[in-house]
């Protein structure tokens, strides 16, 4: 029975009378092409702050954390969960986060999946995360999710703040993601471009709908 | 859902008559063609951008059943399981099976045009399984029991007092407000817990990715994303027309996606699958369950014609641009598909039995065809439709021409033959028309023509014919 379907349904497609493919017009070069890295860095804030995002820049690790605590205060958070990608990993969090008297945890610190969930549903304010890319041409951050890097946590707190390294920051999305597909396959990617926003009401637009209401991404370097 | 596309007439009235629709009706359209127009502009060049769009929609189309087969070798390779779906009873019998195998009581749903045309909700409350959806618009359209006002806003149209009265009714809201943003609040809260102890999720599909077998979605919500994140058992179904060659394509036609249904750069949220979790992943699903819906697609797309209908990619876009759908809205188009999209889908679909007005409510301005970033010629589509109708043909189910109208026609004909008979003809449909003409406009014949009268007038004839003052001149 499943079989016949796809049989079928091929075999049908496969009898109608072929199409031919037509030539593909000429794109000229994205305008991101020709920005330099600072430009490119104001074209990506540009695009992020049209969407309701909001971009900060740290020159160095110091300058990073002291914003980080900066904006947690802020929001009010007492208890964040930090990814544990190749961007935050020598950031070292938990151990900060015991400092300035934030609790940090991490997705590994749950020794199953249910605690993890009901603990990055209810029971932190904020998500952290690196960005394995900021794309200028939208605004937009791309995240691959492995294991270091798990979905939720930029999607199930309020706030989602993003720390993203300037050389991440690539001019059009075929520059970050086509890579990312060259001989491996990752589960998921990712594209944010501002907070979780809806208008659905009235036409009333408000953030934070499903996701985070706000998203802060912190430029290093 | 209940499919009301024989109603048309009456609903289109209905909406006519409804302040409130025609309130909306001033504003949205206008507003997201204007954005659009000005989210095309970040392009280097617009109208390559919209070709080339269209091209990729051609190509993958014209490459269907070889993508396809890449497809779902790819997708397999990722881990994924694939299900073809002959019909909407087989792909609903697939999920309600799935879900009881998996102990669901409820599943959650993210946005997708598919599954109501499946008619997945109701399938699956007849199996015990209640399916919430997820999208703020169509959560409200479906405890309203509403089709979608327009795709980017199913429910944008409903009063404030009206949800706020389902809300209250269905528990999702404890204290009564009329703050857009505080029951919006409430519905987050009450799909939140749904969201969290979720055993299965299910969406639809914007684009599938032969060369990679990727599955990706648009959203702005987060709703999606926490469907394809939060469950052991994810199940995203597709129309099989969304498959296109490459990655690239795909990045492209985001573009042109996200910029001609709302006008932005991009979605808040774009979510690209290939396969499940791997097993070192905290989340996302541990079964990815991929279902490839033909319903009557394989079919349609025999014909050169019909088979265009499939290059849409749901933007809405033509909604916006549409005179018609300006004035009546969503409802009247009566299944999940409105406007011009739903004038060319929904009669290749479901066929012209009951879509007969569908496809005669355009005035073949051509604006649609020029704004569709997939390139389809809806007036061409429904001049075709309207041909196979009077023709009855057998495979769209036409329902042949009205005897009156025919009669009509072939006295028409008859007249045009010979001169004489044109002149007698004239001169009766002139005096005629003085009967029952009021001023310069003819607004109908009496009896005769009262359809044709309803939606249209003529200038009235000239009491003399142009050869009886080029004989009676005076020079």
């Amino acid at each position: 029975m499943v079989l016949n379907a796809r049989e079928e349904i091929l075999a049908r497609l496969k009898s109608a009378p072929p199409a031919s493919v037509a030539g593909r017009p000429e794109l000229p070069p994205a305008r991101e092409m020709a920005l330099d890295a600072g430009q490119l860095a104001a074209r990506f804030e540009e695009q992020l702050a049209a969407q309701g995002g909001i971009a900060m820049h740290a020159a160095d690790e110091t300058a990073l954390l002291a914003k980080l605590e900066e904006i947690l205060r802020q929001e009010s958070v007492s208890r964040a969960m930090a990814a544990t990608d190749a961007v935050l990993a020598p950031l070292a969090l938990e151990s900060w986060g015991q400092q300035v008297g934030i609790e940090i945890v991490t997705p590994s610190a749950f020794s199953d999946r249910d605690g993890y969930t009901r603990a990055v549903f209810d029971q932190v304010q904020a998500g952290i995360t690196g960005a394995d890319f900021a794309v200028a041409e939208s605004g937009t951050l791309v995240l691959v999710h492995d294991e270091l890097q798990p979905r939720l946590v930029s999607l199930a707190p309020l706030v989602h703040i993003a720390v993203v390294p300037r050389a991440r920051i690539v001019p059009t999305y075929e520059a970050a993601i086509l890579s990312l597909f060259d001989g491996r396959r990752p589960s998921q990617v990712t594209l944010i471009t501002g907070p979780s926003m809806t208008a659905d009401i009235q036409a009333t637009p408000f953030k934070g709908m499903h996701g985070p209401q706000k998203l802060f991404v912190l430029l290093l370097g | 859902m209940k499919v009301t596309t024989d109603r048309f007439r009456q609903t289109a009235l209905e909406e006519l008559a409804n302040a409130r629709t025609q309130k909306f009706l001033q504003i949205l359209p206008l507003r997201l063609s204007a954005r659009r127009q000005e989210a095309y502009g970040s392009f280097s060049d617009p109208e390559a951008a919209h070709r080339l769009g269209q091209a990729i929609r051609g190509e993958a189309l014209a490459r269907l059943p070889e993508l396809l087969e890449t497809f779902e070798r790819n997708a397999l390779a990722n881990g994924a399981k694939i299900f073809w779906a002959a019909d909407s009873q087989a792909a609903n019998r697939y999920i309600a099976d799935l879900a009881r195998s998996k102990g669901a009581r409820y599943v959650t749903k993210g946005k997708s045009m598919i599954t109501e045309e499946l008619g997945l909700n109701d399938h699956l409350a007849q199996c015990g399984i209640s399916a919430w959806e997820t999208d703020l618009g169509e959560f409200i359209a479906q405890l309203l029991e509403k089709p979608p006002f327009h795709i980017v806003g199913p429910a944008i149209n409903i009063p404030v007092e009206q949800i706020r009265d389902i809300f209250l009714e269905k528990g999702v809201l404890d204290q009564p407000t009329l703050d857009p943003v505080t029951l919006g609040r409430a519905a987050r809260r009450f799909l939140r817990d749904k969201f969290r102890d979720l055993q299965m999720g299910i969406t639809g599909v914007n684009i599938a990715v032969a060369e990679t077998g990727t599955v990706i979605n648009v959203e702005n919500e987060g709703n999606i994303r926490f469907n394809k994140s939060a469950p052991k058992t994810l199940v995203c179904v597709m129309s099989l027309e969304k498959v296109v060659p490459t990655l690239a394509d795909a990045l492209h036609q985001l573009r042109v996606l996200c910029r001609s249904a709302t006008g932005q750069a991009a979605g808040a949220y774009i979510s690209l699958d290939s396969g499940p979790k791997k097993a070192d992943e905290t989340d996302g699903p541990e079964e990815l369950h991929i279902v490839i819906l033909d319903n009557g697609r394989s079919a349609i797309y025999q014909n050169r014609h019909t088979r265009e209908a499939l290059r849409c990619i749901r933007c809405g876009a033509c909604l916006n641009a549409c005179p018609v759908y300006g004035k009546v809205g969503g409802y009247p188009y009566g299944w999940a598909y409105s406007g011009p999209m739903g004038q060319v889908l929904t009669p290749a679909l479901r066929g012209l039995a009951e879509t007969g007005d569908l496809i005669r409510a355009c005035t073949l301005c051509h604006r649609c065809k020029t704004i569709c970033p997939a390139g389809i010629d809806h007036p061409g589509l429904l001049l075709h439709y309207r041909n196979k109708d009077v023709q009855a043909d057998p495979l769209l189910q036409g329902r042949g021409a009205d005897p009156r109208e025919r009669l009509a026609h072939r006295l028409f004909a008859l007249a045009g033959s010979r001169y004489t008979y044109w002149r007698i003809f004239s001169k009766v449909l002139s005096r005629a028309a003085r009967l029952f003409g009021k001023g310069a406009m003819l607004r109908g014949l009496g009896p005769l023509g009262r359809g044709w009268f309803l939606s249209r007038d003529l200038p009235a004839p000239a009491k003399k014919s142009f050869h009886e003052r080029w004989r009676q001149r005076k020079d």
